[in-house]
């Protein structure tokens, strides 16, 4: 399936960008050195331009690919093992994500860091230790972050998806084409960074991908945060394991999960204006 | 042939990315600084830019030593303008985002968050007394502050009332909300720690931000109201009228009311600005919520003068307070822990107040200079059968500034500017009076029983009746330190023989048959027995009221007692005066012995030549 190559096209250019745009940044001072980079190094707002389109392609790609294969029928071509493997890339490339927009070290990503911090610590039993293990402790340096955001996740994702599609490395008309859109995208649309500060009242908004669920979370405990994803996760994994209604029920779940976040989305949006 | 068409078209999309990319580059690089990019040591891109020598503010908080972002916020790791001031503060100091200006960690986190609870932030006490005095509450007393009362949809008219006349002065108000007075101080810490910019001084891009607070600072809101800060200054407020009467004698204040001379207030003689007496406690609040400002007001005059309450003095090994020991340390001064120290009345420190040869002296903070400081002397004055219960300020309170009469109607036609909605809105409060004037202050009785000066605070007729307010007559003295003390304290007569000081207000006290009457200059529309400007009768059933729960006029056997004494100060007007020593004796001996008791009981007492000049006059003279 050509959208599956490309997607995997999409994360070889979001990894070798980010290879590129490793040097620049400081855990230490994210904020200021990714200014830096925007402002005082030639071309690096395009460099990380390319990164942050190729990023968010490789997540879109990872979605609209998972709804071909559902669409299609085409789950019970992997074996469950590796199904359930290939479902767990999303939430693996949302946390690689994540680790990216936390790294920005301003005001959004503060205030997402501390969010990400109370979800994770809401895990039973590890949470705690959970959130150390991601996000570094409290006060520290985004350091732990990087190392989960360009190892961890990435390597991660790139296993994954290697696995699926039986191969270790994307071919490269997809790369090219890849590459390509993320140029396009990086030249004609400038990648922002937020505020040092949070504005006073200012509802400071989350990473696009999470926003339905920083909406759930205005009304919903801290633990919604991580379980609704897993409720979503579960479904389209049982998807494999389901025929005839059991499947169309487990679909519309997701479906409606979807639709769901997407309206969440929308809400924070309206609100946020 | 379809991956090739997509190739072809990512190619030309790539391209196109490529071209707006290479603009944006060429933006990038030639509007990028080439001056330095680092103050305070760290990276401060805002002084590429702003590099000129009047944007920086000096001292210390000079450019090169905080940079901009510290007060202004926005982001100083930006490269653009846009990106650089998103989010900035325009007016640093503001309590709106005091935490995060100069109450950040590691500047001034104490001082910013006493602010916000202090009066000046709050001002309950103006808002109390104005809702009370509209009959809107029951007592002069209440939490509700200034920016509760600024927030609300809906207003009583007694808070528009405030919101039109009063709220430019409390600390929230923003700079473009201010009053004229102190426009373009800044709010909240601002207000006072930003150089003044008089009108037709020369404007600076950037004032000076310290902690010498300057007098000129507190003029703009004290020249209001109780205009302590013009009474110090030996200024007193006239209507226009009064001013063309006094011609070239009277003056204009900053913000272009006219004004008449008086005696400036012994301590601004001596050279000491406000904050010199002043604790930062008084001024930037302890913490407390007080709800009047003489509870959060520390210092008094026995701080420096003594004699020191119980437990007004330690040493420096006991203070703790860690903004005095601040403040010692931005002036370079050190205390020896066996130092003695006096402390105000909650126990703050006067850390210009330090012991010396025989006393005490003062420093006077921004010149440190320091001044011999004058005990209290326990001679006769001070000793004074009777008098036990006057506050310093009741006898060396040389005069205070009276608007006797005020009338305040609300014009539903009009409009005024509104504090609370920055913009001119629909309905105004006019103010009139019958002039203003200077004289010794009358005399009040405070909630604590202590005798302290006074003046007519609202002596007023209201008809708030066109904004559904009430229609009323209120007759409310308020009791204050004028801050005219003189060396000199007030004579005897000018309290004893004055009705103006025992709240009788003004016209002429007679005394027939040793009873002593009373008959107004210009007698009140619902009392004729009244003075226009009056508190009370001499045998009122109940004290005039002020504007304290528990403040009140001198009360009829007070009067009776104040009066007793008038008929023998034309001949003992000396407190060494032998007759004042037991008073009561006196009179006993004089009414078993007769006497050449000069005073009769025709008329007002006779001037004697014999009193006024001869030194020690006692009975013994007199048989």
């Amino acid at each position: 399936m050509i959208l599956g190559r490309v997607t995997f096209g999409l994360l070889a250019v979001a990894l070798f960008s980010g290879l590129a745009l490793a040097p620049f940044w400081s855990a230490g001072r994210a904020l200021e050195s990714l200014e830096t980079l925007n402002g005082a190094t030639p071309w690096g707002f395009f460099l990380r331009g390319v990164h942050a389109f190729s990023a968010w392609g490789f997540l879109l790609g990872t979605l609209a690919h998972l709804g071909e294969v559902l669409w299609k029928r085409t789950e019970s071509r992997l074996r469950p093992a590796v199904w359930w493997r290939s479902v767990a890339l999303l939430p693996v490339a949302v946390l690689a994500l994540l680790g990216g927009f936390l790294m920005r070290g301003d005001a959004e990503a503060q205030a997402a860091l501390a969010v990400w911090r109370e979800v994770s610590s809401s895990v039973p039993i590890a949470g705690r230790a959970l959130a150390a293990l991601l996000l570094g402790l409290p006060g520290a340096d985004l350091a732990p972050v990087s190392l989960h955001h360009a190892g961890t996740f990435t390597l991660l994702a790139w296993l994954l998806t290697a696995e699926h599609g039986g191969t270790l490395l994307p071919d490269l008309r997809s790369t090219v084409l890849a590459a390509l859109a993320s140029f396009a995208a990086a030249g004609l649309f400038p990648v922002s960074l937020g505020p040092p500060v949070a504005p006073d009242g200012a509802l400071l908004l989350g990473p696009w991908y999470l926003l339905g669920l920083q909406g759930a979370l205005l009304d919903l405990p801290v633990a919604a945060g991580w379980l609704l994803p897993l409720a979503l996760l579960l479904a389209v994994g049982l998807v494999r394991h389901a025929d005839g209604r059991a499947r169309a029920a487990l679909l519309a779940l997701a479906a409606a999960w979807g639709a769901g976040y997407l309206a969440l989305t929308l809400r924070l949006l309206l609100a946020a204006r | 042939m379809f991956r090739a068409q997509a190739l072809l078209l990512a190619l030309l999309l790539a391209l196109a990315g490529l071209l707006g990319a290479l603009g944006r580059e060429r933006q990038r690089a030639a509007a990028l600084g080439r001056a330095p990019d680092r103050a305070g040591g760290k990276v401060e891109r805002c002084v590429t830019c702003h590099v000129r020598p009047e944007e920086d503010p000096g001292g210390a908080h000079a450019r090169a030593a905080v940079g901009c972002s510290s007060c202004h916020l926005g982001n100083p790791f930006a490269f653009d303008k846009a990106r650089a001031h998103a989010g900035m503060e325009p007016e640093p100091g503001a309590l709106r985002s005091v935490a995060r200006t100069c109450g950040r960690s590691g500047c001034h986190v104490r001082e910013a968050a006493r602010v916000a609870t202090s009066l000046m932030a709050r001002a309950s006490g103006i808002v109390s007394v104005n809702r009370w005095a509209f009959g809107e509450v029951s007592e002069p007393r209440g939490t509700a502050t200034m920016v509760d009362l600024l927030a609300k949809e809906e207003r009583t008219p007694a808070e528009d009332h405030l919101a039109k006349l009063c709220a430019g002065c409390h600390l929230h108000a923003l700079r473009a909300s201010r009053d004229d007075a102190i426009h373009g101080n800044g709010s909240g810490c601002s207000a006072c720690h930003v150089a003044r910019r008089l009108p037709g001084a020369v404007p600076r891009p950037h004032p000076s931000v310290d902690a010498h607070v300057t007098d000129d600072r507190c003029l703009g809101c004290h020249s209001r109201s109780g205009r302590i800060a013009l009474t110090y200054e030996g200024l007193y407020e006239i209507e226009p009228a009064q001013a063309a009467a006094l011609g070239t004698a009277a003056t204009t204040l900053h913000d272009g009311r006219p004004a008449g001379h008086a005696e400036a207030d012994v301590h601004r003689r001596a050279g000491l600005s406000c904050v010199d007496c002043h604790l930062h406690t008084d001024l930037m609040g302890d913490g407390t919520r007080h709800e009047h400002s003489e509870s959060q007001v520390e210092i008094a005059c026995e701080a420096c003068h003594g004699p020191a309450r119980d437990g007004g003095e330690t040493t420096w090994a006991e203070v703790r307070d860690p903004i005095t020991r601040d403040l010692l340390r931005q002036q370079g001064e050190t205390r020896p822990p066996g130092e003695r120290v006096r402390l105000g009345r909650h126990g703050t420190p006067v850390w210009n107040l330090r012991p010396s040869e025989g006393g005490w002296s003062t420093l006077r903070k921004r010149q440190g200079v320091a001044l011999a400081t004058r005990p209290t002397p326990a001679d006769a004055n001070h000793r004074l059968p009777g008098h036990e219960r006057l506050t310093c300020s009741a006898c060396h309170s040389a005069w205070a500034p009276t608007c006797s009469t005020c009338h305040t109607r609300y014009d539903a036609e009009g409009a005024q500017w509104d504090f609370a909605k920055a913009a001119e809105t629909p309905g105004r409060w006019v103010e009139a009076s019958e002039g203003y004037d200077a004289r010794p202050p009358a005399l009040a009785v405070r909630p604590d029983g202590r005798i302290a000066p006074a003046i007519p605070g609202m002596v007023m007729d209201l008809d708030a009746a066109a904004g559904s307010g009430p229609r009323v007559s209120r007759r409310l003295y308020a009791s204050l330190d004028p801050h005219s003390t003189g060396k000199k304290a007030r004579d005897c007569a000018s309290c004893h023989l004055s009705s103006w000081a025992l709240g009788l207000g003004t016209g002429t006290l007679s005394f027939e048959s040793g009873a002593a009457s009373f008959s107004p200059a210009s007698p009140a529309t619902d009392d004729a027995r009244l003075a226009v400007d009056g508190w009370t009768l001499l045998d009122a059933p109940s004290p005039g009221i002020g504007t304290r729960v528990g403040l009140r006029s001198l009360d009829a056997a007070e009067l009776r007692r104040a009066l007793a004494v008038s008929a023998c100060l034309p001949c003992h007007a000396k407190a060494t005066d032998l007759v004042w020593r037991d008073f009561a004796g006196s009179k006993a001996r004089l009414a078993r012995g007769g006497t050449r008791c000069g005073f009769r009981s025709a008329g007002s007492p006779r001037p004697s030549a014999r009193a006024e000049g001869a030194g020690l006059v006692g009975l013994k003279d007199i048989r």
